[in-house]
């Protein structure tokens, strides 16, 4: 009889019928997706595990384990090319690079969102226009401009192109945060007996803090992995930059056919953004439709 | 006021002039060049007018490298687009660890495009150790696991395939982005209209997304008509004719690889082609996807 069942049982089960066709209606789902991120996932976790193998094993057991862990291999990428010099021209290149952007975009950003003045809209137009402008069109005016200050292959040279090529996306990004800033607190300071200035550096910069820590993520890993630009404009032993520096690792590596070695430079180059993109995904994640929101 | 105006004027002036001196001075000098033929830096040059012009729409290599950039265009845009809205509905099914499988199909995009061309060609495309070969070999598909991904008549294909793949979860990212925007109530009463998910994607998704639609096929356009470092990269040593896009081309004409070649008023003039187009595909697309603006 029905009334022998419990009736919380039968909600129970019920449930988890319910819950268990969900499940298979979604199995699909979840089949694609597992497989797409599997397919990542296991594509950069092969190389991470290959750069600990010798080529020969590599060429013997593609998908097997490394019998034990070979860190020459790191030694080999790190000594066939400058890689520590290289290493060390990314980091000053791109960090002195993202202070700088941020330093002149922001001000930049702020009085075209913030303030309204004749031919402001003009102006923020002229200014992320340069996202549509193919980087490859300035390859040779910009070439001869920089030979004109003497400045290529060298890595201020380098610091000043990748400050004003970045300026069009960083402008747009943070004018599409400084937009959504309530001006009730700008108004308050102001009545205070703010500065313009003071405004600015006080309150304004202050609460677009979030906004320009995702326009400093997305330029450091945009510029940490950037080579075209560094290619045409810094493309010497002592002025490459990471990402030029693997491509002549590659190259170097390709005569003897130590791809296991190749493989560990892919990580060195790799890690860094990734670690970063780990930590901050989500701050990335939101920032793509910060500046294209209403 | 005049505070005022100081203050804009000292805000913008570095960033203006930085933008003026190294971003446009150089494109619009770009334009003067493609007038010139002019192999060096010295002051050789000589006004040819149109002439590289001309010769760019007779040179096979140049009308092989814009097909090449313009079915990356195209061809890969839809499938890109295709993809990413799959995905898109896939996570937005209710489905457990939507955020992680998002952060995870994005992830290429943070990694170097010199790192991911490796990876392709070397560690999936190998023809002995590669992934891909050893992978079909595994689910006993001998004779796929023989083709040879990276010859001429394949690499082109194999090239578009880790394109694709890159930029994905990028669009992936910006539809989601729109969909979380979207009201749910919208659907809910949907559902008790008795509409059908295929309705609602119609009538609810693709209309009040179509914003967010048109940034993203603009962005891929852009950034397909100005791709370089992937093709660049993608084969050892110098990129193959096979993979040339129009940027690769302009590369080789203006700076050489291991034969230098020095022509910077011709390859100046790929460059204007370049920017000429996507002009002219931005226009295109704004024309195509004007539709009235929905509040909600």
């Amino acid at each position: 009889m029905a009334t022998t069942t419990p009736p919380t049982t039968m909600v129970l089960s019920r449930r988890t019928r319910g819950r268990l066709q969900q499940l298979v209606q979604q199995l699909p789902a979840y089949a694609i997706l597992i497989l797409w991120s599997a397919f990542t996932l296991f594509a950069i976790g092969w190389i991470a595990m290959s750069s600990l193998k010798s080529t020969r094993q590599l060429f013997q057991e593609p998908l097997a384990l490394p019998p034990e862990p070979r860190f020459e291999n790191y030694d080999i990428a790190w000594n066939a090319v400058d890689m520590s010099r290289y290493f060390l021209n990314s980091v000053i290149v791109v960090s002195i690079s993202v202070a700088l952007i941020l330093l002149i975009s922001a001000p930049a950003a702020y009085v075209l969102s913030r303030i309204k003045f004749r031919g402001s809209n003009a102006l923020t137009t002229v200014f992320t226009a340069g996202m549509g402008i193919p980087y490859p069109l300035l390859f040779i005016p910009l070439f001869a401009l920089m030979l004109d200050l003497h400045l290529t292959n060298s890595l201020p040279g380098l610091i000043l192109v990748y400050v004003s090529l970045s300026l069009p996306f960083t402008i747009y990004i943070l004018t599409g945060f400084f937009i959504t800033l309530p001006s009730e607190l700008e108004d308050a300071a102001v009545i205070d007996g703010c500065s313009d200035y003071q405004v600015y550096w006080k309150i304004m910069l202050p609460l677009a803090s979030p906004g320009m820590l995702t326009a400093a993520i997305f330029n450091f890993i945009g510029l940490w992995n950037e080579y075209q630009l560094a290619l045409v404009f810094a493309n010497t032993e002592k002025t490459r930059t990471l990402s030029l520096g693997l491509y002549a690792l590659r190259n170097a590596l390709q005569y003897t056919g130590d791809w296991a070695s190749l493989f560990a430079g892919i990580v060195i180059i790799m890690v860094p953004t990734i670690v970063i993109y780990v930590v901050l995904s989500e701050k990335m994640i939101s920032g793509i439709t910060m500046g294209s929101s209403k | 006021m005049r505070a005022r105006t100081r203050l804009i004027l000292t805000f913008l002036f570095p960033a203006s002039l930085l933008y003026i001196v190294f971003f446009l001075y150089p494109a619009l000098r770009a334009l003067y060049t493609s007038f010139f033929d002019w192999s060096g830096f010295s002051d050789n040059a000589r006004f040819t007018g149109l002439d590289n012009y001309r010769q760019l729409y007779r040179d096979d290599l140049f009308i092989e490298s814009m097909s090449n950039t313009l079915t990356i265009l195209i061809a890969g845009g839809i499938i890109v687009f295709g993809l990413a809205f799959a995905l898109t509905i896939l996570l937005n099914s209710g489905i457990r660890g939507r955020k992680l499988f998002r952060a995870v199909i994005f992830l290429p995009n943070v990694v170097a495009v010199i790192a991911l061309t490796t990876m392709w060609s070397v560690a999936i495309y190998h023809p002995r150790f590669g992934l891909l070969k050893n992978g079909l070999a595994y689910l006993g598909l001998e004779s796929w696991s023989t083709i040879l991904f990276t010859s001429p008549q394949n690499i082109f294909k194999s090239m578009m395939a880790a394109i694709i793949w890159i930029n994905v979860g990028f669009y992936v990212v910006l539809l989601m982005a729109g969909i979380d925007k979207i009201p749910t109530e919208l659907y809910e009463a949907a559902k008790i209209d008795g509409a059908n998910q295929v309705q609602m994607f119609y009538k609810i998704t693709v209309p009040l997304l179509w914003d967010v639609i048109t940034v993203g096929i603009v962005l891929w356009s852009i950034n397909a008509l100005k791709i370089f470092e992937f093709p660049f990269a993608f084969t050892a040593l110098e990129p193959s004719p096979n993979t040339y896009t129009v940027a690769v081309y302009l590369y080789v004409m203006g700076f050489g690889q291991r034969t230098p070649i020095y022509r910077l008023g011709y390859a100046t003039a790929m460059g204007v082609v370049l920017v000429l187009t996507v002009i002219l595909v931005v226009i295109v697309l704004r024309r195509v996807m004007r539709r009235e603006v929905i509040q909600y």
